[in-house]
């Protein structure tokens, strides 16, 4: 016998991982907690992209925001020194809160209007159904290959930047 | 699996003793001592778990866990043979490094939880470590995908049916074999668990139970590495029709895991600025010309004349 578990109710459980790390990542008073918590909600995220029938940018959420960005937080976390950590949180003022509010609630509001005025002239939804990897590669070499690398450029001229500060005067 | 990598400390054991000249764990009973893992494991069990003063008690339970599950999902995606995967990931090879990468960020937090100042440094030189070989480990596989024209391991494995990577990618075996060596804190890169500098560098505090799930994650982890290898590298499951696909694929797992074992007992440790410059500037631009040549190979059209 298969169990069948409605989708829905995957999306709102993952929605509630993501947006309960994500505030928690806001709100813990150790710093690092605070990394682990952002560290859950990239999970969650990556759980949204398979999803959507996405492994292969899940998998590079979990690789890269996961395994680099929240380890380069952690390391910068760990080189202040412990007694200085709480001074470096600081609540919001009374001020600031309401105002985040506002902004979501607008956000939200025009998300909203968009979607209901966009929404019958959306285009149809693609055929559900694991794309292939190689159909990212063809979209993004055949169709955008000008940003592709220009981004590529990009990237190696950070790596040749960084081997260039790193190395030490002689 | 389990056993299996608690077969691999038993292993280890006994060929390092060999290189040394002694005989190695005989008394535990067995042929050879091969019962020892059993008897440590159970010893380990019955320790009492100490916990440093001021430690953080909830990360120093449950990171050992973590690691654990870590080091075991991507079996998920190894093909031992033809038929005998778990589930064949689109983007399994991806998955596998996916995981792997999660590996520094639990070790740095285990290190911070325990409170003290061994663990703490070794676990800031294993972040460093092993964030800075991730990215030759990644390259250096690039090329493979490039031969394959796959990431799914199945068709990786299916790509060599003719010939095995190592040949046309030999470069990249060599910078791949390194890095893992880097990745898993063996000899001579083993600066993170530096007992003359660090005690036992990151798991100093850890005892009974917690260090046993610790080694064992320490093992799966090679013994991944070392299908990863066989996988991308030796032709995975193929073989003379004589033996069965999973015994061929468990004969060139444990002599990729051989040399991974070896050189602990052959070589010394390397100092730090050595092992990051040997990472960035030596390990990356051969990885990056590897590519360069992979590219080279295809367009050449001397893939298609060697049967890839």
């Amino acid at each position: 016998m298969q169990i069948v578990i409605p989708p829905d109710l995957v999306f709102v459980l993952l929605a509630a991982v993501t947006l309960i790390a994500a505030v928690l990542a806001l709100q813990a008073k150790e710093l690092i907690y605070g990394a682990i918590a952002l560290g859950i909600s990239f999970i969650g995220i990556a759980g949204f992209f398979v999803f959507l029938d996405a492994p292969y940018l899940a998998m590079l959420q979990i690789a890269v925001y996961v395994g680099a960005v929240v380890v380069l937080i952690l390391f910068t976390i760990m080189l202040v020194r412990r007694e200085q950590s709480d001074e470096l949180l600081d609540r919001p003022e009374g001020g600031q809160g309401a105002v985040g509010l506002w902004l979501a609630g607008l956000l939200a509001v025009a998300i909203a209007g968009v979607a209901a005025l966009a929404g019958p002239n959306l285009p149809a939804a693609p055929p559900a159904g694991n794309l292939p990897v190689s159909s990212l590669g063809l979209v993004l070499a055949a169709e955008y290959p000008i940003p592709l690398v220009i981004l590529a450029l990009l990237i190696s001229a950070a790596l040749l930047g960084a081997l260039v500060l790193a190395k030490v005067e002689k | 699996m389990t056993l299996v990598t608690a077969f691999l400390t038993w292993y280890e054991r006994k060929i390092i003793a060999r290189i040394q000249l002694r005989i190695g764990p005989l008394y535990a009973g067995g042929p050879g001592g091969i019962l020892q893992p059993i008897a440590d494991g159970v010893k380990l069990i019955f320790k009492e778990v100490m916990i440093p003063y001021k430690a953080d008690k909830p990360l120093f339970l449950a990171i050992p866990l973590a690691l654990v599950v870590m080091a075991a999902l991507p079996f998920a995606v190894i093909p031992f043979g033809q038929n005998w995967v778990i589930t064949n990931l689109d983007v399994g090879l991806v998955f596998v490094f996916a995981m792997i990468s999660l590996f520094p960020m639990m070790i740095l937090i285990f290190a911070w939880a325990s409170n003290s100042k061994y663990p703490f440094l070794g676990g800031l030189r294993s972040l460093f470590q092993q964030v800075a070989y991730e990215i030759p480990m990644w390259i250096s596989a690039l090329s493979i995908v490039m031969l394959a024209g796959s990431l799914s391991l199945v068709d990786i494995v299916n790509a060599q049916a003719r010939i095995w990577f190592i040949i046309p990618a030999f470069l990249s075996f060599i910078v791949f074999f390194i890095s893992i060596m880097a990745e898993l804190e063996r000899l001579p890169f083993d600066l993170p668990t530096a007992e003359p500098e660090l005690v036992a560098g990151w798991f100093t505090e850890s005892s009974g139970a917690i260090f046993m799930l610790q080694f064992l994650a320490l093992y799966m982890k090679m013994y991944l590495m070392s299908s990863l290898v066989t996988v991308l590298f030796l032709g995975g499951w193929w073989g003379p029709a004589f033996l069965p696909q999973p015994v061929w694929f468990m004969i060139k797992t444990l002599i990729v895991a051989t040399f991974i074992i070896i050189p602990r007992a052959v070589f010394a440790r390397i100092r730090v600025d050595m092992l990051i410059r040997i990472g960035w500037t030596r390990l990356l631009i051969v990885a990056l010309a590897n590519v360069f040549l992979t590219v080279l190979l295809i367009t050449s059209g001397l893939t298609t004349t060697l049967g890839i």
